[in-house]
């Protein structure tokens, strides 16, 4: 049951009454605050929160995949609520969101978002009063940054979803190479090195453009290595310049000396460029820590046991990688944010945590559950990540991020194909990145 | 003729009778005319008036300040609209043009003694049935550069010694998109162009078998005018869907590599869902109609269907 | 049904007799050459036609390992039906999107022929302001991108409470059919001798007595192939199901796509889903493929 009665005045109000209960919450009062039916009179039944989440087995939440099940019924009863969710298949869930949203509508009271906070930033709940402090103390603080717009934290990431390198640990050794690359100039060797019998030594999907896990993100990655940026200070596209350039040409050297499967440039998604690697067809590439979980499944993988896992090999500033920010909002027009904000409490319970990365591969985001020693056993990639995110990781979100990358990694597949030289397609996606930039705050 | 007939026949009570029919016409009609006005035109009018405002979701909501026709005029300086449009005219024309020659090889192929069996009909009918979902995805799979069956079965057949990179090489992801579409398309004109083919009456053949024309004399003057209400229909028809081709693209290629398979109705998709500019998405969407249209009015126009009907029915 | 019966006995001879003339006319000098060209050609489209389903189908009972082997293995130990077993369980979401796709298919067919009939009866019959350029505006809202249509219409159903549900989604699907049906329908109904209407009238009958007790049980036929096609269509339907559905309508297409997820990794699941959903379209066709024909002869191109 969608409440579409609610206009938006009233959910103001409603929200309004509800951060008053929540701010006395906060001043001492008991947990067992909650409960509708208290607050709402004649209403008898659960009260139903309506979540968008994405299908497993992208990250997803008890319920959409199966762990904690028993802990999310327990929850479900002892807060006298319904969990209504809409799972969708990744590729429709922000077409999806960007339905919702402009309808005017209120559709659902809880959003899964990958970088997509400062897009819909009006259109969510600021949530710094909302959040408990021994939750935002158990949090990595650099998780905030990606769904932070305007001073207000918008969401909170649930998993530590970095890139970092995986590779294949017999092809290593049959090549006599030791130990993964930790250089460019190790892995452009290393990538060579492994490209025979068949096999490449490279592949990633560049064939998407734009968003997280698009060709542009990718290229951000080794724009951190080699100390770029995007954005200069003043908010203007600062990425056509030496570390740009390093970034752009190193990919493009990867690619066309033939050590990247050249398919890459026709995998849309991550999925296509994992099945390359995990039949044995690839050596190296870099990947979100799910990777884990199906290269060690005897009916997808021909690698079982032969994956590695390390830190992203380091460029001329040192080790970088991006963050895949998946977090989870609360929607302007929820009815009862109070109880959507329970619900991501629940979602980022140190057991619920537990069971994500041990059943579904997915690490979790609290430090106390990543430093768990039996995590650490199931996940024996969870120690990489960790590693990893010593080194920076920005992801540059924007509200017109998906325009933006969608310009940059457009000019990128045209360096790739050979069709612009590197310094041309820079030239051109730091052209458009400033119109559009000029669009947003003109 | 009958109409003037029922006149006399009822030139009595012809006023009431008129009026009777014009109610029951009305009756009749009603129902499916407001539901196309609320599931067409409504939307359809509402999607112009998008085009003329600057209806971005940044805001926090779908503004609605008027601009005129400055989405229109910005189309002019969209270098992606103007691939969009090089890719659209490329893929339609293509498209059109494959399509009808293959589809009328087969109708002629399923009109002769050994292709009427209606088991060919049946193997016909298979592409057109399919999902476009599963299409898109059966031919993803298909030109998968490492796993693909095509280069297996190029490279068994000798006809290639590396495999193709079918979705990735620059100048080759558009064809193996029309590739995908021309497939699922063909059926449904061939039976379209076969059913022209049996409309046209044996008589007509046996008169120029008498002038003694030979067998492409006889395609050429008796197949062809026999045949050109359905053709008429079949590029009208064929030129609208693949204007219009999304599901392949959203599937298999997301418009990429570079752009290379970024058709109109795929930029209108993108710019609306991806940038959230309503207005400027709606407008890329109204222009892409305009030309559909104008499109299909010369067809019509150069065709003339329906001239042969008459002759034939009355 | 015994009606049915008749007129499909009906429209089969109607379809034979020019046939036999020809083919009469056509074998009389038997030209070996042409005939064995004619076999080649046939071979070719058979190929054609059916290769890429063959693999499909294919693809769907082989094991991942064997699927991302080059060549391709194809050793009788690698065919399976796990990606079956694996699409039917996995979340359980295949077996309800048919429920979907069906119920939706018959609602909007049903509601299509209903108000198809009536209009294209009114306008093949009754003398409409306009009638004639019926069919350049049923073109006309088939070139209209949908993608545009969505927004306003996402608000209107959502005002209404009418998203994810199938009224909604059936709703919308008639913007793209109904007018194909109307315009089908027409032909057919133009095609009825008048006579039978003139003493129907003779006899007292009013209009709409004409219309549902002569034109439309002499015309179940051609309904039925108008009938198919609009199910087909609703079937497989995806762009609008993709933004009207969220968590009970989801139908067969969304349910294809659903394998493949950002993550999703396996190849065979997403080609058994595929497979699944083209199955009932395939019988449907093959089971009613002289009313489809028909459809083709009678309707589009006359219409």
């Amino acid at each position: 049951m969608h409440r579409l009665g609610h206009g938006f005045t009233s959910n103001r109000f409603d929200r309004r009454s509800l951060l008053r209960r929540s701010a006395a919450a906060g001043a001492g009062l008991a947990a067992a605050r909650y409960g509708p039916s208290v607050w709402t009179p004649g209403a008898s039944a659960a009260t139903n929160l309506s979540v968008l989440s994405p299908l497993a087995p992208d990250p997803a939440p008890p319920g959409v995949a199966e762990f904690a099940m028993d802990g999310f019924a327990a929850w479900k009863t002892a807060n006298d609520a319904e969990v209504t969710y809409e799972a969708v298949a990744w590729p429709q869930l922000h077409d999806k969101m960007a339905t919702n949203f402009a309808s005017g509508t209120h559709v659902h009271d809880v959003y899964y978002m990958s970088g997509w906070v400062p897009e819909f930033a009006p259109f969510l709940t600021p949530l710094d009063d909302m959040l408990p402090q021994d939750l935002v103390d158990d949090l990595p603080p650099s998780s905030f940054s990606t769904v932070t717009w305007d001073g207000n934290r918008l969401g909170v990431v649930f998993t530590l979803s970095l890139l970092t390198l995986f590779y294949n640990t017999a092809h290593l050794e049959e090549a006599g190479l030791d130990g993964p690359p930790t250089t460019w100039d190790e892995l452009k060797g290393y990538a060579q090195e492994l490209t025979r019998d068949g096999r490449y030594g490279w592949v990633l999907n560049y064939g998407q453009a734009d968003g997280i896990g698009g060709v542009a993100s990718y290229w951000m990655v080794f724009l951190q290595q080699a100390g770029g940026t995007l954005y200069g200070d003043d908010g203007a596209p600062a990425f056509n310049d030496a570390p740009g350039l390093e970034a752009l040409q190193f990919m493009v050297d990867m690619y066309t000396n033939g050590s990247t499967d050249p398919g890459s440039i026709s995998y849309v998604g991550i999925n296509d460029a994992t099945n390359v690697l995990t039949a044995g067809n690839a050596s190296m590439m870099m990947n979100w820590p799910f990777m884990w979980k199906p290269a060690n499944d005897p009916a997808t993988s021909k690698i079982v046991g032969q994956l590695g896992s390390a830190i992203l090999p380091a460029g001329s500033a040192g080790a970088a990688s991006i963050d895949g920010t998946d977090a989870w909002t609360i929607a302007a027009t929820a009815a009862d944010p109070e109880l959507a904000m329970k619900l991501i409490e629940f979602y980022l319970d140190p057991v619920v945590q537990t069971r994500q990365v041990l059943d579904t591969g997915w690490l979790p985001i609290r430090l106390s559950v990543l430093e768990d020693p039996e995590v650490q056993e199931g996940a024996p990639n969870a120690a990489v990540v960790l590693e990893q995110a010593q080194h920076p990781y920005d992801s540059f979100v924007t509200p017109d991020y998906t325009e933006v990358t969608l310009a940059i990694g457009t000019e990128i597949q045209r360096a790739l194909q050979g069709a612009k030289t590197p310094e041309e397609a820079l030239q051109d996606a730091s052209d458009q990145v400033a119109e559009i930039v000029a669009a947003r705050e003109g | 003729m009958d109409k003037a007939g029922a006149a006399l026949g009822n030139i009595i009570t012809m006023g009431t009778l008129a009026q009777r029919r014009q109610r029951t016409a009305i009756l009749l009609l009603a129902p499916a005319l407001l539901v196309l006005a609320a599931v067409i035109l409504y939307p359809i009018a509402s999607s112009i008036v998008l085009s003329l405002q600057d209806a971005q979701l940044s805001a926090g909501e779908i503004g609605a300040a008027w601009i005129g026709l400055e989405n229109y005029r910005q189309l002019a300086e969209d270098d992606a609209f103007a691939l969009a449009l090089r890719n659209s005219a490329f893929f339609t024309v293509s498209e059109v043009l494959i399509v009808l020659l293959i589809a009328l090889g087969v109708a002629l192929l399923l009109n002769t003694h050994a292709g009427r069996n209606p088991v060919f009909t049946v193997i016909l009918l298979v592409p057109w049935v399919i999902a476009p979902v599963a299409n898109a995805v059966l031919w993803k799979w298909i030109l998968h550069a490492n796993y693909g069956a095509l280069n297996a079965l190029l490279s068994w057949l000798g006809l290639i010694d590396r495999y193709v990179n079918w979705l990735g090489a620059p100048g080759l992801a558009l064809p193996m998109l029309l590739l995908a579409d021309v497939w699922k398309s063909i059926p449904f004109i061939a039976l379209l162009l076969l059913a022209g083919l049996q409309n046209i009456p044996a008589t007509l053949y046996g008169a120029a078998r008498i002038d003694g024309a030979d067998g492409w004399q006889r395609f050429r003057h008796v197949t062809l005018p026999g045949m050109r209400t359905p053709l008429a229909l079949a590029i009208v028809l064929q030129t609208i869907w693949s204007f219009k081709v999304f599901d392949l693209i959203f599937v298999m290629t997301r418009a990429g590599p570079a752009d290379a398979t970024l058709l109109l109705n795929y930029l209108a998709y993108r710019v609306s869902f991806s940038f959230l500019d309503f207005g400027y998405g709606a407008a890329i969407a109204n222009v892409t109609f305009l030309i559909m249209f104008v499109l299909a009015l010369a067809v019509i126009k150069v065709l003339k269907p329906g001239a042969p009907r008459a002759q034939g029915r009355v | 049904m015994a009606m049915l019966h008749r007129a499909d006995a009906r429209s089969a001879r109607a379809d034979v007799a020019p046939r036999q003339a020809e083919t009469s006319r056509v074998r009389g000098p038997v030209r070996f050459l042409d005939d064995v060209l004619v076999r080649i050609a046939l071979l070719v489209f058979v190929l054609w036609t059916l290769g890429p389903v063959v693999w499909m189908v294919v693809s769907s009972l082989l094991e991942q390992t064997a699927l991302t082997s080059v060549p391709p293995d194809l050793s009788p130990s690698q065919f399976t039906l796990d990606n079956y077993r694996g699409v039917l369980a996995t979340g359980g979401s295949l077996v309800p999107a048919f429920r979907n796709s069906l119920i939706v298919a018959f609602l909007t067919t049903g509601i299509a022929l209903t108000l198809g009939s009536a209009a294209a009866y009114a306008i093949a019959r009754l003398d409409v302001p306009g009638g004639d350029k019926l069919a350049l505006m049923a073109l006309a809202t088939q070139m209209f991108p949908g993608i545009v249509i969505i927004i306003p219409l996402f608000i209107v159903l959502s005002r209404l409470g009418l998203i994810d549900t199938y009224a909604g989604l059936a709703t919308v699907y008639l913007s793209f059919i109904l007018p194909i049906v109307i315009w089908v329908l027409k032909g057919f109904f133009e095609a009825i001798p008048p006579d039978l209407e003139k003493a129907a009238a003779m006899d007292g009958a009013s209009t709409w007595q004409t219309f549902t007790r002569i034109a439309l049980p002499i015309s179940l036929p051609p309904l039925f192939a108008t009938g198919i096609f609009a199910f087909i269509e609703s079937w497989n339907e995806f762009m609008f199901a993709i933004i009207l559905t969220r968590v009970h309508t989801k139908t067969a297409p969304i349910a294809i796509s659903e394998f493949a997820g950002q993550y999703q990794t396996q190849v065979g699941q997403m080609v058994a889903a595929a497979t699944l959903a083209s199955v009932p379209v395939i019988l449907l066709a093959i089971v009613f493929r002289r009313y489809i024909l028909m459809g083709f002869a009678e309707g589009a191109i006359k219409g």
